[in-house]
């Protein structure tokens, strides 16, 4: 089915790592899709939850996504960025499109084309790995909910503005707006 | 990336029950995205992680869609009527009768010479209407199907399956024998003149259908024109006058006609019966 083997792959195992893996799936491995996905599929799930309540879409989003990997792994081989970062900019778009595509999904056509997206961590990722210390944690449980959402949805999600309205099922403009309100008022809360 | 700071299962179990501050929601994931070790702290659920993968494994192994359904479905054609169209392999016998035949008729018709063409141009004109009322003929029922007995017991058996097979064979034959007719040699509105009489023969066979089985249908009707058209073919002017604009108007009418019947009558049209 698939004939992009150029040179041989080295077996993998549990021990390997994501790296690894993705490109031994390049390679047609299946067994390597297999190890990723029961790396991976946990913590997608538990985190794809809080974003939707309905398990049978996170479910969906989910195998999607390791569909998509599988298509498109050479992609991954080409950014080299990092496979957990890659893998949930892939599954909450995933999520994105299943929320508000057709009902009747499964019987249109293909899914449509993974995003090009940097996944390098933001400015206001790094930041948030250091949330459990400093000010910042009681500034954004004083920030109002929906407020909250969408920096939770550009920064933490890296979702596009666009997006992250698309999620909260919000217009552009909205979205627009609160963020720029939400910035400023967490300015206000840190100084 | 590290942090001096990881996850312990009770500050996961609060984040998974959704107990969690926001802003500690908003650590937990930063963080786990950031630390392999604390993402395989999250408990495993084996039974999903199996079933999950059985869906991943199914559908990477799932065969390859054609272009021509790719295409179909671009169309608006579900998957599951393509399925049904393709699945009898005496539907596809039918279309390619029609295809052959219709292809002879255009090669026999552009063999004979440019002046001897009249004459080849009005039995391809007498035959053309004929070639779709054999394939609906074809399309269901006993003598066609040797399924019939199984697909006469499910729920999309009846009118429904009769228009499909119906309408996709004809898409077929029409498509053939309207390239064949583009090809023929003789005045340019021969190649659009069978158009019509073909219509009001495959509506009228499929409402005759409704009282007399579906082969009898189409060989009752089928006669009457190849009869008509034998009786007018001694005068040349008779023949021309048959596929004349009064003419075709009356096909038309005759037609919209049989399709009426066709619809108020679709109860009784259950073609698995001989009567």
């Amino acid at each position: 089915m698939r004939r992009r083997r150029q040179r041989p792959i080295p077996p993998v195992s549990e021990q390997s790592s994501d790296a690894e893996l993705l490109h031994a799936i390049a390679a047609g491995e299946t067994s390597a899709l297999r190890l990723l996905h029961h790396r991976h599929a946990g913590w997608l799930r538990a985190r794809l939850r809080r974003r939707c309540a309905d398990p049978d879409v996170v479910d969906a989003a989910i195998q999607d996504t390791f569909v998509a990997v599988w298509k498109d792994s050479d992609r991954y081989v080409e950014t080299s960025a990092d496979a957990a970062a890659w893998l949930w900019t892939i599954a909450v778009r995933r999520l994105l499109s299943t929320l508000r595509g057709p009902a009747h999904r499964w019987l249109s056509g293909p899914a449509d084309e993974l995003p090009d997206v940097a996944t390098t961590p933001s400015a206001e990722e790094l930041v948030l790995l250091g949330v459990e210390h400093g000010a910042l944690g009681p500034a954004l449980d004083r920030l109002s909910p929906e407020l909250r959402r969408l920096i939770e949805a550009t920064a933490l999600d890296g979702l596009s503005v666009r997006e992250a309205a698309k999620l909260l099922g919000i217009a552009e403009g909205t979205a627009k707006t609160r963020l720029m309100r939400a910035r400023t008022r967490l300015r206000e809360l840190l100084t | 990336m590290t942090t001096d700071w990881h996850l312990d299962p009770g500050l996961l179990e609060q984040y998974e029950t959704g107990v969690l501050g926001p802003s500690r929601i908003m650590a937990v994931e930063a963080h786990l995205l950031a630390c392999a070790g604390c993402r395989a702290l999250i408990p495993a659920d084996d039974a999903w992680l199996a079933d999950s993968w059985s869906a991943v494994y199914d559908d990477i192994h799932a065969p390859r869609v054609g272009s021509i359904q790719r295409l179909l479905t671009r169309a608006g054609l579900p998957e599951h009527r393509f399925r049904l169209l393709t699945a009898t392999p005496t539907l596809r016998w039918s279309w390619v009768l029609a295809t052959a035949a219709v292809l002879m008729l255009a090669v026999a018709a552009a063999r004979v010479g440019a002046d001897s063409s009249v004459p080849i141009a009005q039995a391809f004109l007498v035959l053309a209407p004929i070639l779709p009322v054999i394939a609906v003929s074809g399309a269901y029922g006993p003598p066609a199907d040797p399924m019939h007995e199984i697909t006469g017991t499910t729920p999309a058996a009846g009118p429904a399956l009769v228009l499909w097979r119906a309408v996709s064979v004809i898409g077929v034959a029409v498509l053939m024998a309207t390239v064949a007719a583009v090809l023929l040699p003789g005045p340019g509105w021969y190649a659009a003149a069978w158009l019509l009489p073909a219509l009001l023969l495959c509506t009228g066979t499929l409402a005759l259908a409704t009282v007399l089985s579906l082969p009898v249908a189409a060989g009752i009707l089928g006669g009457l024109w190849i009869t008509g058209v034998l009786a007018a073919a001694s005068d040349e002017r008779a023949v021309a006058s048959m596929f004349g604009p009064t003419a075709q108007l009356a096909y038309l009418v005759s037609a919209v006609l049989a399709a009426a019947v066709l619809i108020l009558r679709r109860r009784r049209f259950d073609l698995g019966e001989n009567r």
